[in-house]
């Protein structure tokens, strides 16, 4: 009797090895640091919030709308957004800038609230604190209007606009862009990235995006799974690399291999 | 419950919840029917905190009336039309079992709601337009070859392409067909791996994100 769905072997293996290599960087030799390249993108926010200090306009950061947290393949971009968002709360406490988070996900919105304040009680000014902070705005075509008309009424100084996108990406963006704003975009979609390039002055790339945290924190645990994700790609590559020239030669072994 | 037992709690579900959901893809196991039961939960957690949306709106804008604050005049149309559709809702469903077998609630989702969603879909295309102006300057080698490769997709996607040159379109489909497809599984293939990495920092309870700031 069969034990494993047919045709999910390979993936199982691979997961495990993927789960080990992230394992080993994170919990064998503690002694070793990791680095991680400098990502424009997330060195741009404080230039973001110190322009919105300058211009004394708020922040304003959104996750875009297909980021549902019971939608496996979405969800995770707006927990990702999420840690990206308490940086940047931390940022404008500390510059005095008002930030306004526009959230159109109702599960997500609990978190979201509950990291805005744990920002502001890290800084020492919780009482600054105000729930009023977050608009809650359901369904795409109300969200998209709501998030315009506060971009035309306040004109914040900086946008950042990082989770799971939709048709909105191009909007906001040239909204944004139509208000002179600084804007700072990411996702993890790969048919709303070119929009997000084309509108936003710095861009989270697919797994930048879920990187940030980690980039942010200079924690070396999660830059060792970073490090274990890179031994990851390469394994893959090796694993294309090789199933193209044997595939070139009508040898099918990898295609076969990976199938099971 | 403490903090630190609340945290814990956390990574207790959250570690027998992914435990669940990988054993269910992946093997043959009794461990189907908790999985599923587990996805009706998450749709029924979802739906809840919409009625805790909808509770705050009230809440929030019922004070914004009563304090007579800013734009107070929109919070009391929203309240307005809040208890319409909600009354309208409830009434369709008491009187024939269906909510949607009630006139006005049938009537403004169909000639108020759908309208203005449909009314603003279309700007789209304007900003794709200003968008496409923007990223197709040609500034450096990089936006000129896009650019090039840009106009080839729009010569064979417009009609008047094809009209004046039939290469347009084997060029143009090349471009969207095959030229960017290695570019963009690149990006969903590092992204999914993005992805699992995230889950598993997560599952060791040291993304800050998924425990709302908290975490390690």
């Amino acid at each position: 009797m069969a034990i494993i769905v047919e045709g999910r072997l390979m993936t199982f293996i691979l997961m495990i090895i993927f789960f080990v290599l992230m394992y080993y960087f994170m919990s064998i030799n503690k002694e070793q640091q990791y680095t991680i390249r400098a990502m424009p993108a997330l060195q741009a926010i404080p230039e973001a919030v110190g322009r919105a200090a300058e211009m004394g306009r708020p922040v304003l950061w959104t996750p875009g709308i297909s980021g549902a947290l019971n939608n496996s393949s979405q969800g995770p971009q707006i927990l990702a957004a999420i840690s990206i968002l308490e940086y940047l709360t931390e940022e404008c406490v500390k510059a005095g800038v008002h930030l306004q988070a526009i959230v159109p996900l109702p599960d997500a919105l609990p978190l979201i609230e509950e990291t805005m304040r744990t920002a502001y009680l890290r800084e020492g000014k919780p009482e600054e604190f105000n729930p009023d902070q977050i608009t809650f705005i359901s369904e795409q075509s109300p969200y998209l209007s709501a998030t315009l008309g506060y971009m035309q009424r306040y004109e914040p100084a900086s946008n950042i606009f990082v989770g799971g996108f939709y048709y909105e990406s191009v909007v906001l963006g040239e909204a944004g862009n139509h208000i002179g704003a600084m804007q700072i975009g990411g996702t993890n979609n790969t048919h709303q990235m070119p929009f997000l390039v084309a509108t936003c002055d710095y861009m989270l790339l697919a797994e930048e995006l879920f990187a940030a945290g980690a980039a942010i924190s200079q924690n070396r645990d999660m830059l060792g799974s970073i490090k274990g994700e890179d031994f990851m790609k390469v394994i893959l590559v090796a694993i294309t690399g090789v199933g193209f020239i044997l595939g070139a030669l009508n040898i099918t072994i990898i295609a076969d291999l990976l199938g099971m | 419950m403490s903090n630190v037992l609340k945290q814990e709690a956390v990574y207790a579900v959250t570690g027998i919840v992914t435990i669940l959901m990988l054993v269910e893809y992946f093997f043959f196991a009794d461990t189907q029917v908790w999985a599923e039961t587990i996805r009706t939960w998450a749709v029924i957690i979802y739906n809840i905190s919409l009625g805790l949306g909808a509770a705050r709106l009230l809440i929030s804008h019922s004070a914004r009336v009563s304090k007579k604050g800013r734009d107070w005049q929109f919070s009391g149309l929203l309240l307005g039309l809040f208890a319409i559709m909600l009354l309208t809702g409830f009434a369709g469903y008491i009187m024939t079992g269906v909510q949607t077998n009630n006139g006005i609630y049938n009537w403004m989702f169909n000639y108020i709601y759908t309208p203005l969603g449909a009314t603003l879909y279309p700007i789209t295309g304007f900003y794709i337009f200003s968008a496409a102006y923007r990223a197709f300057r040609a500034r450096n080698i990089d936006a000129a070859l896009m650019l090039i490769a840009g106009c080839f997709v729009m010569l064979k996607n417009a009609p008047v392409g094809e009209a004046i040159w039939i290469g347009f379109a084997t060029i143009g489909n090349w471009f969207q067909f095959t030229g960017q497809v290695p570019g963009m599984r690149t990006f969903a293939i590092v992204g999914a791996l993005g992805l699992i990495a995230y889950g598993f920092r997560a599952l060791l309870g040291k993304e800050r994100g998924f425990y709302a700031g908290g975490g390690e």
